[in-house]
């Protein structure tokens, strides 16, 4: 494995460290907030895993000035944007329906939200 | 304890399932299948220099549409959850500091995300990030001034004017060439120009126009519900 290819693989395990980091928190945080800033953690986890997936070191940004040939794949960067957009808003759907949650249950601690418990 | 110790063994399967799922660690050779089309055609099929606004605009104009209609309902959502259960009563006042950026930086931020949205087809950028932009402006207004944001009729109109042009952007390519969206109802023009790449600018400007509208009516349902009960 030479120093290319490590710097290749250690930025796909970063990303996928964002996710687990991300999972970690939504399964064990009590604090609602704090489970909603876990899951965007795994939301940008997600989105760095496919923009990695079309990236091709030593290439440039797919804006085509001189050299067509030595460009990344422009598709993942496409649906990343979309991704990220839809992130945004599940991300203030979530915080919105936290807060809601916490005032009607007195806190922020998802133990004693009872409603979604059977 | 139990919890912790529960996900990380969660999180440890999980890792240990991707990492051994991966078949060989070598380095891609090259752009394959759709990409290495799009990055050979991308140009002359749309104009754009931009092959990333080109794919979001114009190869998938559809899907973006899409993602403008999730992005419309979610912000619905979150005013409507907001307006049905009324919270907050008093907005915390804002410090010194930011009452005074907000009163000096606000116009540079408008200019900047016009820039990013207009220039889409050009450089890094296009609707979704300079609406962004846009609307960050506002949330630094809101921020700055200590009285709670009334009703806009503006916001929700820019917002549905915005949406409906998308739509007839749409309908422009189907009366012409028989294809929603089609992207050379206006000339393709030299690539590299501002006034270039078909209707791309266009539909720039409409998503712009409708992620600042609805990111602000968001910032601001959320001024209107935070504060003190």
């Amino acid at each position: 494995m030479n120093a290319q290819s490590l710097f290749y693989w250690s930025l796909a395990v970063t990303a996928l460290g964002l996710v687990l980091i991300g999972l970690w928190g939504v399964l064990t945080r009590k604090n609602i907030l704090r489970i909603a800033l876990a899951f965007t953690l795994a939301d940008t986890g997600v989105n760095l895993i496919l923009v990695w997936s079309g990236f091709l070191p030593g290439r440039s940004a797919p804006i085509v000035d001189s050299s067509v040939s030595s460009m990344v794949d422009p598709l993942p960067q496409a649906l990343v944007l979309t991704s990220i957009v839809i992130g945004v808003a599940v991300a203030a759907l979530f915080v919105v329906v936290g807060v809601l949650a916490a005032r009607k249950s007195g806190s922020a601690d998802v133990r004693r939200m009872k409603e979604l418990k059977w | 304890m139990i919890r912790t110790i529960v996900g990380l063994i969660i999180v440890l399967a999980l890792s240990v399932v991707v990492i051994s799922s991966v078949p060989d660690y070598s380095l891609p050779s090259g752009l394959q299948g759709v990409g290495q089309d799009y990055t050979e055609r991308g140009v002359n099929d749309t104009g754009s220099v931009n092959l990333v606004t080109a794919v979001v605009v114009a190869y998938r104009g559809l899907d973006t549409l899409g993602e403008v209609v999730v992005l419309f309902s979610a912000s619905t959502a979150v005013v409507l959850v907001l307006t049905l259960v009324p919270m907050g009563a008093n907005p915390t006042p804002s410090s010194s500091i930011v009452a005074f950026t907000s009163g000096v930086l606000p116009g540079s931020i408008v200019l900047f995300g016009i820039y990013i949205i207009t220039h889409g087809h050009l450089s890094p950028g296009g609707g979704f990030p300079g609406g962004a932009v846009v609307a960050s402006a506002f949330l630094l207004v809101m921020l700055g001034s200590n009285k709670i944001p009334g009703k806009s009729k503006l916001l929700a109109s820019i917002e549905s004017l915005a949406g409906v042009t998308f739509g007839l952007l749409g309908f422009w390519g189907m009366m012409m060439f028989g294809q929603f969206l089609n992207n050379m109802v206006l000339p393709a023009g030299s690539p590299g120009k501002l006034f270039s790449a078909g209707i791309i600018p266009l539909i720039s400007l409409v998503i712009g126009a409708k992620v600042a509208s609805e990111l602000s009516g968001v910032f601001s349902s959320y001024r209107k519900a935070g504060g003190d009960e």
